[in-house]
């Protein structure tokens, strides 16, 4: 990007050879997965609603005590992580803060969706050797 | 050509600030629900370990924040994600803007009424 004129250097395949650009497809991706999964929850924690004592709720939860359910909340866990750590350097560039240094503050924020993801993995892990969550 | 092609703006201004607005609000609920769900909490999810924590009025308001506002910046994300491909003539943005509103009014009164049972369960 140094050194091309800044009125073009984004436009076109340009934009795609950008750490911005890949960011920005990471965040509809995980925004897009968010949506799916933010109204499949609401519609599985309303089964509490249903059924006898939550017995439903109950049931349905049962099937998510497996290994592969486990792992597939962790990546939900890092889509979460991806897409709000991301959100944070877009909403602190609409403060005109860090434009220059977006790379530099994209992989900060990286590192630190690191750091969390890692307190879930432990929490994760723990449960599928241990079948017992953190106390 | 630059304008038109990383434009965040153009589904409204006000879309735009409430989106700024959700995420942080979001940040602060979500991190909230999975700490207290996943890291603080319990190994097993159920009906009576769900009430364990809704039970307490500061966390049913964390939920219900977290339901509003993610609701709205899901269908809001949504919407300029549509916009980009499919919804970017008028009458047709008008159109998804209604149907997401009432969708939208829909699954916020279904999830606070899925909540309700759980205010002021009795663990045990």
């Amino acid at each position: 990007m140094r050194g091309k004129p800044r009125e073009t250097a984004n436009v076109g395949a340009g934009l795609w050879k950008a750490t911005g650009m890949w960011a920005w497809v990471l965040f509809r991706i995980s925004g897009l997965v968010l949506v799916l999964y933010l109204f499949v929850h609401i519609g599985v924690i309303s089964t509490g609603r249903f059924g006898e004592q939550g017995n439903t709720l109950n049931s349905i939860m049962k099937m998510f005590e497996n290994p592969i359910a486990v792992l597939l909340d962790l990546l939900l866990v890092w889509a979460v992580l991806y897409h709000a750590l991301n959100g944070v350097r877009i909403v602190l560039m609409d403060f005109g803060l860090g434009i220059k240094q977006h790379k530099w503050v994209f992989w900060t924020c990286m590192a630190i969706a690191v750091i969390c993801l890692v307190f879930f993995a432990f929490a994760a892990f723990d449960y599928l050797l241990n079948g017992q969550g953190v106390k | 050509m630059k304008a038109a092609t990383v434009a965040t703006h153009k589904g409204g201004m006000w879309a735009w600030l409430f989106q700024r607005i959700t995420a942080v609000l979001i940040i602060v609920t979500l991190g909230t629900h999975l700490v207290f769900t996943h890291i603080l909490s319990i190994g097993e999810i159920d009906y009576a370990n769900i009430g364990g924590r809704v039970a307490h009025g500061a966390y049913t308001a964390v939920d219900l924040i977290l339901l509003a506002a993610g609701i709205y910046h899901a269908l809001n994300g949504l919407r300029m994600v549509l916009m980009d491909y499919w919804f970017g003539r008028r009458k047709l943005a008008v159109g998804l803007n209604i149907v997401l509103w009432i969708f939208g009014l829909a699954a916020a009164a279904y999830g606070a009424w899925a909540l309700w049972p759980w205010i002021g369960y009795q663990v045990g």
